[in-house]
C-alpha cells in the first residue's frame, strides 16, 4: 500500500492526457480549451512537486510557484483577448479566428 | 500509513474524474465548477507530498481567483454554448486516438525510467530537515532564484498592463467627478449677476 | 512527514463530517419529501410572471477588470508570505530583492490608477 513516486506520476500523466483530449474534443469553445490548458499545467505541477518531494530538493517547488504565476498571467490575458474578441465579432468559435490567415 | 494511501486514492480518483468532467460537461459553468474540484484535490495531493505552502497557494490563487475569472467570462458572454459543442462526437475518434497514443507513450516512459546514479549528489537546493515548508521556500526564492523571482514580477506587470490595455476603453458621454476642478472653482467663474428688467426676461 | 500529515488529520475528519452531514441533508429531503413535480412547480419563479428571459445576461466588463487586478495582487501577496517568514535568514539581499519586486508591481499599480481602471463612474 506504500504510495510511491510512480503513483503521483500516473495521476499526472492521466490528467495531462485528459487535458490534451479536451483540446481535441472542444475544438470550438475557446474557454474550455483554456481550461484544458490549466489542467495540463496542473499535471506538470504535480510532477514537479512529486519529484521535489522524493528527491528532497526544493527547486521543484520553487519552479512550481513560477509555473503558477505564469499560468495565472496567461489565463488573465487569454480571457481578456476572448472578451474583446467577443465584443468585436460576437462569437468565440475558434474557426472564426482566422483574420490573420494570409 | 493505510489512511495516507486511502486519502491519496480518494484525491487522485476525484481529481481524474473531475478532469474528465471538465472536458465533457455540457454546460461550461459546470466545467468551471469541476475545474475547481480538480484544483482542490490537487491541493490535497500537494499536502500529501509535504508541499503545504503550494497547496494553500493553489487553493487561494486558483480556486479563489483564476476559477472565478473563468466563471466571470463564461457568464459574461451570453453565447449559445450548445452550438459550440457541435462536432464534439466528430472529433472524438481523432482525440481519443491522440490521447491513447500519448498515454501509452507516457506509460512506456513511466515503466522504464530510473534515477541516474549521480542524481542525489546533484541536488540544487536540498530540503532543510528542520524547517517548515514555507521557511524552506523563503530561504531560496529571494536569494538563490532571484532572477526567476524578478521575472515573475515582470510577468505580473505585463499581465496587468496588458489586460488594462485590452479591456479598458474610455467611453464618452460619461460624466466623471473631477474633485480638484470642483474645489478650485471660484466665485467669479461660476456666478454671474445680472440686472433683470421687470417683465423683460433675459 | 507523518508528523506533518498528522496535523492535518482534524481537517480530514472535518471534511468527512461535512460530506456526511451535507449528503444526509440532501438524501433526507429526497427520501422524506413527496416528489410529485409538474411543470408549474419546477419552472423558475419570477413573482408569478412567466420568466422573461434567460437568467444569464451580459454584464459590465469592468467587473472582469477588477477580478484580474485582484489575481495579480493575490499572487503578489502569495510571494510575500515566505518572505515574511524567512526575512531573518535571507538578509539584506532578500529584503531588497522583494523591494524591487514590489516596486515593479507598484509601477503597474500607478499605471492602472492613472488610466482610471479603478474608477467606477
Amino acid at each position: 500500500m506504500e504510495i510511491g513516486l510512480a503513483h503521483y506520476l500516473v495521476v499526472a500523466a492521466i490528467l495531462f492526457t485528459t487535458g490534451v483530449l479536451g483540446l481535441f474534443l472542444n475544438r470550438k469553445n475557446v474557454i474550455i480549451i483554456m481550461m484544458s490548458l490549466e489542467l495540463m499545467l496542473l499535471a506538470v505541477n504535480i510532477n514537479l512537486v512529486a519529484f521535489s518531494a522524493y528527491l528532497q530538493d526544493m527547486v521543484g517547488q520553487v519552479f512550481t510557484m513560477f509555473v503558477l504565476t505564469v499560468a495565472a498571467a496567461e489565463a488573465a490575458i487569454g480571457l481578456a483577448i476572448v472578451v474583446i474578441f467577443f465584443r468585436n465579432r460576437g462569437t468565440i468559435a475558434v474557426e472564426e479566428i482566422s483574420q490573420m490567415k494570409g | 500509513m493505510i489512511v495516507q494511501a486511502l486519502v491519496f486514492y480518494m484525491f487522485a480518483a476525484i481529481a481524474v474524474a473531475g478532469g474528465v468532467m471538465v472536458i465533457s460537461a455540457r454546460n461550461p459553468v459546470h466545467s468551471v465548477l469541476f475545474l475547481i474540484l480538480v484544483f482542490f484535490n490537487a491541493a490535497g495531493l500537494f499536502l500529501l507530498l509535504g508541499a503545504e505552502f503550494l497547496a494553500m497557494v493553489l487553493v487561494v490563487v486558483y480556486v479563489g481567483a483564476v476559477a472565478v475569472l473563468f466563471l466571470f467570462v463564461v457568464m459574461m458572454l451570453d453565447i449559445n454554448y450548445l452550438k459550440l459543442r457541435e462536432g464534439f462526437l466528430q472529433y472524438l475518434p481523432t482525440g481519443a486516438l491522440v490521447g491513447l497514443v500519448l498515454l501509452v507513450e507516457l506509460g512506456l516512459v513511466l515503466g522504464s525510467w530510473v534515477f541516474a546514479p549521480e542524481a542525489p549528489a546533484q541536488l540544487a537546493a536540498p530540503t532543510p530537515a528542520d524547517l517548515t515548508n514555507t521557511e524552506a521556500l523563503g530561504q531560496i526564492v529571494y536569494t538563490q532564484y532571484v532572477y526567476l523571482f524578478q521575472a515573475a514580477g515582470l510577468i505580473l506587470l505585463v499581465a496587468m498592463v496588458g489586460t488594462i490595455l485590452l479591456t479598458l476603453r474610455a467611453r464618452d458621454g460619461v460624466r466623471r467627478q473631477n474633485i480638484s476642478r470642483q474645489i478650485s472653482r471660484t466665485r467669479e467663474e461660476s456666478v454671474e449677476i445680472r440686472k433683470v428688467p421687470t417683465r423683460g426676461g433675459i | 512527514m507523518d508528523g506533518l500529515l498528522l496535523e492535518y488529520l482534524p481537517i480530514l475528519i472535518f471534511i468527512g463530517i461535512a460530506v456526511v452531514v451535507a449528503g444526509a441533508a440532501v438524501a433526507a429531503s429526497y427520501i422524506a419529501a413527496r416528489q410529485r413535480p409538474d411543470s408549474e412547480k419546477t419552472s423558475a419563479y419570477e413573482c408569478g410572471f412567466d420568466a422573461f428571459d434567460d437568467a444569464r445576461s451580459k454584464f459590465e466588463v469592468r467587473f472582469y477588470l477588477v477580478a484580474i487586478l485582484f489575481i495579480i495582487f493575490d499572487l503578489e501577496v502569495a510571494f510575500l508570505f515566505p518572505w515574511a517568514v524567512s526575512l531573518g535568514e535571507v538578509g539584506m539581499f532578500g529584503f531588497w530583492s522583494m523591494m524591487v519586486f514590489l516596486g515593479v508591481l507598484t509601477i503597474g499599480f500607478i499605471y492602472e490608477w492613472k488610466k482610471g481602471a479603478l474608477e467606477w463612474e
